[in-house]
């Protein structure tokens, strides 16, 4: 097992050394930081980033419209998924709304919400649609998939239907709940720089991903880039951590 | 006073499994139900426990007793430890004590922080049979809870329920198609035929069940004659 874990973490490396070498190359035969700078300079441009005077300001703002999207799609995704789980007629009233969200393209969303809200609000109210469909659709398959055996012991032992959802129902989806939220997370950082482009709030990562390009600055935009998945995949960390303290039955 | 199941019909669509049924259950010792597998004795025992309903008929005496069942499986919640699994059907704000004492009489007292996933077949089972007991019930439905158990699981399963039975005599009703299982815990054999169901046959073991042996000649002449009646 260790052997193998060992044996691909070398593949990765290499993958990785091969996608540098890669970059490197086209970024010689272009010979223009203007269409692609070196991965050197490239990485230079990134640390010095970390060191801008609103760094923090910039990656905090980002940050904070992520949480506060993923909250308010993590409560009422749960909430609403757990209902739907459980009443397949609130299910069926809810499934065309998730569909029409999940199926309606990101930039549509933004468009309209430009229109509607203030430019703060609009990469907030574009992570909660994105993530929303994610998580709720997990909650709805995680209580689907609920033992009915072991409910149906529960109330023979009489167990009050409070008490049912608090310890068997949550417990048994909160797999599906962490797996939601982490393809959520996914897809949500995405959309809320998108949101950051188009809306151009004062802080934000895509503020400055865009500043960056009407200016040509390419080695900032793929720093700015390299910042995004960075704090994409400190998230999927956490959360996996989270749900390592949590799921500690199995 | 005893429970008294009277003239019930229960069909599945054209499948008639109860009609015109009626049987008398006595209280405080093990009825043991022997039928073959898909007669309807998991049936009855839903019926018993409310969680399916005849088409007709009445049970008597059911209203007012508390239940508790022991499934084919152990139906153990696998986030909860041992000692959560008990606790959680129980009211009492503190039922540690209850707990332990049950654990202990199925010999599980040193696994009671363990979760689920860390038990083997029959020691979740025995979790199980502790649940039954630990819960304040007047009778406990056994749905063949050895059946998916080897032979050396069952001997030490049905030991473990004869002894926390022996210390706490509630009313049982123990279903199985098993003979031997049938003769070495029940007190009241009542032989079921296939559906719709009727009873071929009713007798009575007397003694103690901890003092059964299959091998004693009064034991397998029984076995003989029941065997050929469920032909």
């Amino acid at each position: 097992m260790k052997k193998i874990f060992q044996k691909n973490r070398i593949i990765t490396t290499i993958s990785i050394l091969i996608l540098l070498t890669i970059w490197k190359i086209v970024s010689i035969i272009y010979h223009s930081e203007l269409i692609l700078p070196s991965p050197e300079l490239t990485f230079l441009t990134t640390i010095k980033l970390f060191t801008t005077k609103d760094f923090i300001y910039i990656i905090g703002s980002t940050i904070f419209r992520g949480i506060i999207g993923f909250i308010l799609s993590f409560l009422l995704g749960v909430l609403l998924g757990i209902f739907a789980g459980i009443n397949s007629s609130f299910h069926a009233f809810l499934k065309p709304i998730l569909v029409t969200i999940r199926s309606t393209p990101v930039i549509s969303l933004i468009l309209l919400a430009l229109i509607w809200f203030k430019v703060d609000m609009v990469p907030v109210f574009i992570a909660f649609l994105t993530m929303f469909p994610f998580i709720c659709t997990n909650v709805i398959d995680g209580i689907r998939n609920v033992d009915h055996d072991l409910v149906e012991m529960a109330r023979i032992y009489k167990i009050s239907q409070i008490k049912i959802v608090k310890e068997v129902y949550l417990p048994a989806i909160t797999p599906f709940i962490f797996s939601g939220a982490s393809s959520a997370m996914g897809f949500g950082w995405r959309a809320i720089i998108i949101g950051e482009v188009l809306s151009q709030p004062r802080y934000g990562i895509g503020t400055f991903m865009q500043t960056a390009q009407t200016y040509l600055l390419v080695n900032q935009v793929i720093a700015w880039t390299i910042v995004a998945v960075l704090i994409s995949y400190l998230f999927e960390i956490i959360i996996r951590k989270i749900e390592q303290r949590i799921v500690i039955w199995k | 006073m005893s429970l008294k199941i009277s003239n019930i019909n229960k069909s599945f669509h054209d499948f008639t499994i109860y009609s015109d049924f009626s049987l008398e259950i006595p209280e405080h010792t093990i009825s043991c139900i022997l039928g073959p597998s898909g007669c309807g004795k998991t049936t009855l025992l839903n019926m018993m426990s409310k969680t399916i309903h005849p088409d007709s008929g009445h049970f008597y005496g059911f209203d007012e007793k508390i239940i508790s069942y022991i499934f084919q499986e152990p139906r153990l919640l696998p986030w909860k430890t041992v000692r959560e699994n008990i606790s959680f059907i129980l009211k009492d704000k503190e039922p540690g004590k209850i707990v332990d004492k049950y654990l202990q009489l199925v010999e599980l007292e040193n696994f009671a922080d363990f979760y689920p996933a860390k038990l083997s077949g029959g020691m979740k089972q025995r979790v199980a049979i502790a649940r039954a007991f630990a819960y304040p019930s007047d009778i406990i439905l056994m749905d063949e809870p050895l059946k998916t158990l080897d032979f050396k699981l069952k001997q030490n399963l049905m030991k473990s329920f004869r002894k926390i039975w022996q210390f706490d005599k509630r009313t049982v009703v123990f279903v199985t198609h098993d003979i031997d299982e049938a003769l070495l815990l029940g007190n009241d054999i009542f032989v079921f035929s296939k559906a719709p169901v009727q009873i071929i046959e009713q007798f009575k073991i007397n003694g103690s069940s901890t003092e059964r042996s299959l091998e004693s000649t009064e034991m397998a002449e029984l076995k003989k004659q029941v065997l050929k009646i469920m032909e």
